[in-house]
C-alpha cells in the first residue's frame, strides 16, 4: 500500500466530486435573477390597441404571465401558439399579458390582425419596463404570483408542458 | 415490435457485459484457460449484441418507425435518409447508444489482436472493459432508454437538431470524438490488468502503447474538427473559446499525450511505468469527466446536451472510475517500480520527464479554469465563468516551452551528453531558428510571443526534418528505394518525427492566426464599400430565403483584392424555427496563407442594411494541414509491419557451417 499515492489521489478527487454533486440538478437554462422571490416591478402601460392602460394592480389575485415579445423575433411566433392556447386554458387561473419589446406599433398591429391573440399586449415605447425586469433578449417569460411575487424568469420559447408547470409554481406559491 | 425487440437487444448487452465482466475477473485470479477462452467469448458476444442495437436503431430511422421514442424525437418524413442515419448520435439517448456500438468494436479489435498475450491479463483487462460497457448498457437499459414506446406513435417528428444539418463537419465530428473518447476504455483496462497482475512486462508494452495511439490520433482529429466546425459555422472568426465543453475534450488528450511520451521511456528503458499507468487511469477518468459535462447539464455551453437524469447515474461512474483508479493505484504501483533511476539531467530522457511534466501542470491549468465557477456557485451563490484571458496567459507559456523541448529533445542524444555532443546537437538549428524569426519580423510580425513561437517552430523544423531523414541518408548511397526501405522499416520512428512535423505546423498557425490579421466592421447600404487588408468589400443587396426549417437572409458581397475581381461571397443569417437565437452561417475565403472571413452582424432585407464583419487571418488552413499531417504519422504508427518473410520463401544458405 503506498499512502502517499492514496491520500495525493483522494485530495484531488473528493473537492473534484463534491463539486460536480453540489452542482448537479441545476438548470443553465433557467435564468439566475435577483428578482426570483421579489415583488415584481409595478408597471402601468398603453395596450397596443390604444385601449386604457392596465397596471399590475388590476390583475393582482390571480397569477400573472408576463411575455416579453416583438414582431421580429421567429422564436416568439413559434411561441405564439403555445401562449395562445394556455391562456384560453388557464383563464381561470391566470392573466397573460404581452410586452412588446423594441419594435414599432404598425408592425405589432399588423402581426395581431394576421395571427390573433387571446390577451393584451402593452407597448413598452421606451423600454423602462423591459430595463425594470432586467430582459435580456426576447422571447422571456416572467411568472408572477397571485400575491405579485416574481417565481420564476424563462428565457426561449415555452414549451406547453413547461407553461404549465410555470403557471401552476407561481398559482401554489407560499402556500 | 420494434421498441420491445430493442429493449430486449439492451438488456440482453448489458447480461453480456456485467457476466463477462464477472467471468473475467474470475478467470484473471484462477488463471484457467477455459475462463479466458470465456472471458473473450463474452467480449465479442457484447460486441455483436451492440452491433445488432445499432442497426436495429438504424432500421427504425429509415423506416420512420415512430413508434419508438428516440425517432419520434429526432426523425422526420421531412429529412433525407442520410440525415436520418446520422440522426443516430444527435441527441442523447441516440449517442449513448452510439457510444455502445464504438465500445463494442473497440472491445471486439483489442481482444482479437490481443489474444497471444497473457491470459490472465488478457482476462483482467477485458473485464474492466466489460465492465465500462455494462456501464454504458446499464444508461441505456434505465435512464436514457433509445427503444421507448410512443403509444399512440405520432404521424410526424420534428427531425434532428437542425445545427447538425448546418454543416458537414458537425456530422464528422461526434464520431471521431467518440472514436477518441471510448477509445481510451482500452488502454485504461490494459493498464489496470498491468495493475492488477503487477506485471507490466516487454510483451505488454507494445498492446498499450499502440491501443493508446488509435484514440489519441481520433481524439487529436476530432479536437481540430471541431475548432474547424465553429469557424465556419459560428461567426465569431475564431476556432477555440476554451468552452467547458471544449475543454472537456482537450484534457484527456493532454494526458493521453503525456502517457505517449513516457510510453516511449517505458518500452526503451524500463522506466516509468507507475506514472504511465497513472497518466492512462487519469486519462480515461478525464473522458468520463468530459462525458458528464457535455451530457448533466452542470455547464452551460453550446455544445452540451440538455439536462438529464443520464447526470447522477454518470457522476455515479465517475465516483466509481476514481476510487477504483486510485486504490488499485496505491495497492499496486510500488510492484511496478521500475529498476532502473530515470535522471539525467542533460539527455533525452530528461527531457521527456519535463515533457511530461509541463503536459501535466497544462492538465491542471485546464482543468481549474474549467471548474473554478462550478466552486465559485456552490459555495457563494454567485453565476461567474473563467475567461479567455486566464487561459491564454497560462496556455501560451507552456505550449511555446513544450515547442521549444520538441525541438531540443530529438536533438539530443539517449544517455549522459557530454559538453561537446550537446553542442554538436544543439547548434546547428539555431542557424534556421534565426532564419524563420527574421522571416516573421521580415513579414510583418510585431508580437513578441508570436516571433518567439517561429523561431522556437524554425528550431524544431530543423532537427524534426533532419531526424526524420537520418537514416534515409544513411542508406541513399544504395539508391533511392533503399533509403525509403529504410525509412518504412523505422516506421515507428519515422511516424513520431511526421506527428511532431505536423504539431510544428499546428502550432506556429495557431500563434499567427490568433495574434496577426486584420478585422473591420462597418454598416453598410447596397452601393456602399468597405476595404480590410487588401481587399474591398462591396454590399449589392440582401435577399431573404424562406426554408421549411428556416429563414435566412442572405447578403451578396462583391470582392476584389488589388483590383482583381474575386467574385461574390454570400453570407447569411439563419433563424431556425426551433432556435431562440439567429445563427450566422459566415463565408469563408481560404487562400494559400490566409482566409477572407465575412460574417453577417445585423442584417435586415426590408430596409436592405447590413452589418457586416469581415475578418483578414492569416494561417488558419495550416492549423487544418498540420492536424492532416499528425493524423497521417498516427495512422503510420498503426499500420501493421511488415510480416516477417517465412523462411520457406528464403531458403537460408548457410555457408562453411
Amino acid at each position: 500500500m503506498n499512502r502517499k499515492v492514496l491520500i495525493a489521489g483522494l485530495a484531488i478527487i473528493l473537492p473534484l466530486l463534491g463539486i460536480l454533486f453540489l452542482n448537479l440538478g441545476r438548470d443553465p437554462r433557467a435564468i439566475d435573477s435577483p428578482l426570483i422571490g421579489k415583488p415584481a416591478p409595478a408597471f402601468a402601460l398603453p395596450t397596443t390597441e390604444g385601449t386604457a392602460a392596465i397596471s399590475l394592480d388590476d390583475m393582482k389575485g390571480r397569477v400573472v404571465v408576463v411575455n416579453f415579445w416583438a414582431t421580429w423575433c421567429v422564436p416568439c411566433l413559434q411561441e405564439h401558439e403555445v401562449l395562445l392556447r394556455g391562456a384560453r386554458e388557464y383563464s381561470e387561473q391566470a392573466h397573460f399579458v404581452g410586452v412588446i419589446y423594441q419594435d414599432e406599433l404598425p408592425q405589432v398591429q399588423r402581426f395581431v390582425q394576421r395571427r390573433g391573440q387571446a390577451y393584451p399586449s402593452l407597448f413598452d415605447a421606451d423600454g423602462k419596463m423591459a430595463i425594470a425586469y432586467g430582459v435580456g433578449g426576447v422571447p422571456e417569460t416572467y411568472f408572477i404570483s397571485p400575491n405579485g411575487i416574481i417565481t420564476d424568469k424563462y428565457a426561449g420559447p415555452l414549451s406547453h408542458r413547461e407553461l404549465a408547470r410555470l403557471v401552476d409554481k407561481a398559482s401554489r406559491w407560499g402556500s | 415490435m420494434v421498441p420491445v425487440l430493442g429493449r430486449a437487444l439492451i438488456l440482453l448487452t448489458l447480461f453480456l457485459a456485467t457476466a463477462g465482466a464477472m467471468v473475467g475477473f474470475a478467470a484473471g485470479a484462477r488463471r484457467t484457460a477455459a475462463g479466458f477462452a470465456w472471458t473473450r467469448r463474452f467480449a465479442y458476444a457484447f460486441a455483436a449484441a451492440m452491433v445488432l442495437t445499432n442497426a436495429l436503431m438504424v432500421y427504425a430511422l429509415l423506416a420512420r418507425d415512430f413508434s419508438v421514442a428516440y425517432v419520434a424525437q429526432v426523425g422526420s418524413h421531412a429529412v433525407p435518409n442520410w440525415v436520418a442515419v446520422v440522426s443516430l448520435w444527435s441527441s442523447l439517448e441516440g449517442s449513448i447508444l452510439f457510444w455502445g456500438l464504438v465500445l463494442g468494436l473497440y472491445i471486439a479489435a483489442a481482444t482479437w489482436t490481443t489474444r497471444d498475450a497473457p491470459g490472465d491479463q488478457m482476462s483482467y483487462a477485458a473485464a474492466v472493459w466489460l465492465a465500462t460497457g455494462a456501464c454504458f448498457a446499464f444508461l441505456l437499459a434505465g435512464p436514457a432508454q433509445p427503444f421507448g414506446t410512443m403509444d399512440p406513435p405520432p404521424l410526424d417528428g420534428p427531425g434532428p437538431n437542425p445545427l447538425l444539418q448546418n454543416h458537414l463537419l458537425m456530422i464528422a465530428h461526434p464520431p471521431f470524438l467518440y472514436l477518441g473518447f471510448v477509445g481510451m476504455t482500452i488502454p485504461f483496462g490494459l493498464a489496470s490488468a498491468a495493475l492488477l497482475t503487477g506485471r507490466l512486462g516487454h510483451d505488454f508494452v507494445r498492446p498499450l502503447r499502440t491501443w493508446l495511439m488509435v484514440p489519441w490520433t481520433f481524439l487529436t482529429v476530432a479536437i481540430v474538427l471541431g475548432g474547424w466546425w465553429a469557424y465556419e459555422v459560428l461567426g465569431w472568426g475564431g476556432y477555440w473559446a476554451w468552452d467547458p465543453v471544449e475543454n472537456a475534450s482537450f484534457l484527456p488528450w493532454l494526458t493521453a499525450t503525456a502517457a505517449v511520451h513516457s510510453g516511449v521511456l517505458m518500452e526503451r528503458k524500463g522506466t516509468l511505468k507507475g506514472w504511465t499507468v497513472t497518466l492512462i487511469q487519469a486519462t480515461f477518468l478525464l473522458t468520463i469527466l468530459g462525458t458528464f459535462m457535455t451530457r448533466s447539464g452542470v455547464f452551460n455551453s453550446v455544445h452540451s446536451f440538455t439536462q438529464s437524469a443520464i447526470g447522477p447515474a454518470l457522476l455515479g461512474f465517475l465516483g466509481l472510475g476514481l476510487v477504483w483508479s486510485v486504490t488499485l493505484l496505491a495497492l499496486r504501483i510500488d510492484r511496478l517500480s521500475s529498476p532502473v533511476a530515470v535522471g539525467v539531467a542533460r539527455s533525452r530522457e530528461g527531457l521527456f520527464l519535463v515533457n511530461n511534466l509541463l503536459f501535466v501542470l497544462f492538465t491542471f491549468t485546464v482543468l481549474i479554469g474549467t471548474v473554478f465557477p462550478l466552486i465559485v456557485e456552490a459555495t457563494q451563490n454567485v453565476q461567474m465563468s473563467v475567461g479567455r484571458p486566464y487561459f491564454d496567459r497560462m496556455a501560451v507559456p507552456i505550449g511555446v516551452t513544450l515547442l521549444l523541448l520538441l525541438g531540443i529533445g530529438p536533438a539530443l542524444p539517449w544517455g549522459r551528453a557530454s559538453a561537446a555532443d550537446m553542442k554538436r546537437a544543439l547548434l546547428p538549428p539555431l542557424g534556421a531558428t534565426a532564419l524563420a524569426g527574421a522571416l516573421g519580423y521580415a513579414l510583418g510580425v510585431r508580437n513578441g510571443w508570436t516571433l518567439v513561437t517561429i523561431a522556437f517552430g524554425g528550431y524544431a523544423l530543423h532537427v524534426t526534418l533532419h531526424q526524420l531523414w537520418l537514416p534515409a541518408a544513411r542508406r541513399m548511397s544504395a539508391g533511392f528505394g533503399e533509403a525509403f526501405a529504410e525509412l518504412a522499416r523505422l516506421r515507428r520512428r519515422t511516424a513520431a518525427y511526421v506527428v511532431h512535423l505536423g504539431a510544428i505546423v499546428v502550432i506556429v498557425s495557431i500563434a499567427v492566426s490568433s495574434t496577426e490579421g486584420e478585422s473591420v466592421e462597418a454598416q453598410l447600404v447596397p452601393g456602399e464599400t468597405t476595404t480590410v487588408g487588401a481587399y474591398t468589400l462591396t454590399f449589392q443587396s440582401a435577399e431573404e430565403i424562406e426554408q421549411p426549417h428556416r429563414i435566412s437572409v442572405v447578403a451578396h458581397v462583391a470582392v476584389t483584392k488589388d483590383g482583381r475581381d474575386l467574385g461574390l461571397i454570400k453570407p447569411r443569417m439563419n433563424h431556425y424555427r426551433s432556435q431562440r437565437q439567429p445563427i450566422g452561417t459566415p463565408a469563408v475565403r481560404t487562400q494559400a496563407f490566409e482566409d477572407l472571413y465575412l460574417s453577417v452582424m445585423n442584417i435586415d432585407a426590408a430596409n436592405q442594411r447590413l452589418g457586416l464583419l469581415a475578418i483578414v487571418k492569416p494561417m488558419v488552413g495550416w492549423i487544418w494541414i498540420g492536424t492532416g499531417i499528425m493524423a497521417l504519422g498516427g495512422l503510420l504508427v498503426l499500420w501493421p509491419a511488415r510480416r516477417v518473410v517465412p523462411p520457406l520463401a528464403t531458403p537460408v544458405v548457410t555457408e562453411g557451417a
